[in-house]
């Protein structure tokens, strides 16, 4: 009885491992080719020879105008994500505290006015917000691609659902005890959120890392240019050069799977309760 | 709940009015204003032009096959990548342990620029890639994937669907974990095969969180643009040509920014017409299955 039912296991696992390599095949074939000799990139399934040409290349600059553009376009990256992302997430916590915690006049109506705004089709936004950065003297700056993204309805959504689930007696108690409504946020149900917390900053980051249409239109001259970006305006004309152009993509991409496998643990936690 | 708190409120709920008033409201207006005029994106001078911008988009090739491609995309992508979340989360919830860890390794898709893994699948269809070669060699097939129209929506949905495997799969997991064991130890009592305890019993059980992520995947369908930017520029012959991709092509290449704003008018009403139809039949889909 025991022996059939061991090996049926035996071939479950076998069979999830199998299909979990294809699917992180890509990836697998990204890093390879980002160390394969020039001779073999694209060329073989597995390379079998390598070198580190495509790596002195990128690092070194290539045959670009500017020294080191992809180092540079990696620290853009990294201040439009993490400013945009902590701004969507304290502008989050903010706007739900009030929805979910604060009574007032007009809650109701904001309620409306977001969830309305969620299910409205972004895409009319493109243009005139481009014009609006255009008009405020943001083209071609950081603020330009953060601002437009310094709030995200999904995580106010979120939030929202969340704190109305934390019973107001703690909230009372705190009041008791003379704290104040920032204190409250920050020292009570913020603590009480860490796992939605972090499902909603990964979720996020994401997002913003991987985003190109938006800094593609704001971002002009070559130092300003997010990784993303670069890696996108350089598809065409480094066609020529596949092996850097790996290596490039495996600078944007381990950044983010680093990231997410830290918080992995909490993150699964996060989810068990969003999708309840 | 305490009361009196009027300007509290109102200070916490600040940085959404501000961000809806620039980001929203002043761009909603704006937009409606360019769609009636012809103006360039950068001469200063423009004229009003009253409907002719939405009688020319309707019109003209770019606008049709942006409407037609979207609902392609939509009949490949979406049971696509049902089918392969399906899958994955079957093959886990039969694992006794390290389900998580299984999850995390197939989320991992998620985490990928379009742009990288456009970048990867040129590589991988390009001429003398080791795919081409392996099909050449063995089956005698010679595949030009982005230059055929079909093969082109096909490896554009393909990739985005390998992106939402896994995040869907995690979706579907907790489903199949809300669904009670006696339901199933019940049918096996009633002798049902595996085929129909799938389609009739696990299927409608897991509307909610099949539901879910229909409407998701739905909606990602609206959006598609870095893929087809990055490998086919919409074609070949519009045969990828996506709303998103239409409106980017004619407001910021041929600097139509009034047509542009008329076209993003046209798709956003084609978009939530249609996401609004859709999530009513599946509501009834799911009221026909007892769900309210």
């Amino acid at each position: 009885m025991v022996g059939p039912k061991k090996k049926g296991l035996v071939f479950r696992y076998l069979f999830a491992i199998v299909l979990l390599l294809i699917m992180i095949y890509p990836y697998i074939y990204m890093v390879l080719n980002s160390f394969a000799d020039w001779s073999q990139v694209d060329k073989k399934f597995f390379p079998t020879e390598y070198s580190l040409k495509s790596w002195e290349w990128l690092l070194g600059g290539g045959e670009s105008v500017i020294p080191r553009p992809w180092i540079n376009a990696f620290f853009n990256s990294l201040l439009v994500s993490a400013g945009s992302t902590i701004l969507m997430m304290v502008s989050a916590v903010m706007v739900s505290y009030a929805l979910a915690k604060i009574q007032f006049k007009g809650r109701d109506t904001i309620n409306n006015v977001i969830l309305f705004q969620m299910f409205f089709p972004a895409i009319i936004l493109l243009i005139p917000t481009f014009l609006v950065i255009q008009k405020v003297g943001m083209y071609d700056s950081y603020w330009g691609m953060i601002l437009p993204k310094a709030m995200s309805l999904w995580a106010v959504f979120m939030y929202t659902n969340f704190f109305k689930a934390i019973p107001d007696t703690f909230i009372e108690a705190a009041k008791l005890d003379g704290a104040s409504e920032m204190q409250i946020m920050f020292k009570i149900v913020l603590p009480m959120s860490k796992s939605i917390t972090t499902v909603i900053f990964l979720f996020l980051f994401m997002e913003r890392w991987t985003e190109l249409l938006w800094d593609m239109l704001v971002a002009k001259s070559d130092n300003m240019l997010t990784l993303n970006v670069l890696l996108s305006q350089m598809f065409g004309p480094y066609g020529g050069y596949p092996g850097p152009m790996y290596a490039a993509s495996v600078l944007l991409t381990l950044p983010i799977i680093v990231i997410f496998l830290l918080f992995a643990k909490k993150f699964q936690e996060g989810m068990q309760f969003t999708l309840k | 709940m305490r009361k009196n708190q009027g300007w509290l409120g109102w200070l916490f709920a600040s940085p959404y009015l501000l961000y809806a008033i620039i980001f929203f409201l002043i761009p909603l207006v704006w937009s409606l204003f360019l769609s009636v005029t012809d103006w360039n994106l950068i001469s200063p001078t423009y004229s009003f032009v009253g409907l002719e911008n939405y009688a020319a988009a309707l019109k003209s090739q770019g606008v049709q096959s942006a409407f037609f491609v979207t609902f392609k995309f939509m009949a490949v992508f979406v049971p696509l990548v049902i089918a392969f979340s399906i899958i994955v989360a079957l093959i886990v919830q039969g694992l006794p342990r390290f389900k998580g860890l299984f999850l995390i390794g197939f989320f991992l898709p998620y985490l990928a620029s379009g742009v990288v893994s456009s970048l990867i699948v040129k590589g991988i269809l390009s001429y003398n890639s080791p795919l081409n070669e392996f099909l050449r060699g063995t089956f005698g097939l010679d595949i030009d994937w982005l230059g055929s129209p079909f093969a082109a929506l096909f490896v554009v949905a393909l990739i985005i669907a390998w992106k939402f495997t896994g995040y869907y799969a995690l979706i579907l997991t907790s489903g199949f974990e809300s669904i009670s064991k006696d339901v199933y130890e019940a049918a096996m009592i009633d002798g049902v095969t595996p085929w129909q305890r799938f389609w009739k019993i696990t299927l409608p059980l897991l509307y909610p969180a099949l539901f879910t992520v229909l409407i998701l995947s739905i909606g990602v369908t609206f959006g598609i643009f870095t893929e087809v930017y990055q490998l086919t520029g919409g074609g070949p012959n519009f045969a990828t040509n996506t709303w998103q991709m239409e409106i980017f092509t004619k407001a910021f290449s041929n600097l139509q920014a009034g047509y542009a704003s008329a076209i993003a008018i046209i798709a956003s009403i084609v978009t939530f017409v249609a996401i609004y139809i859709i999530r009513k039949l599946l509501e009834l889909w799911g009221k026909r299955n007892g769900w309210t």
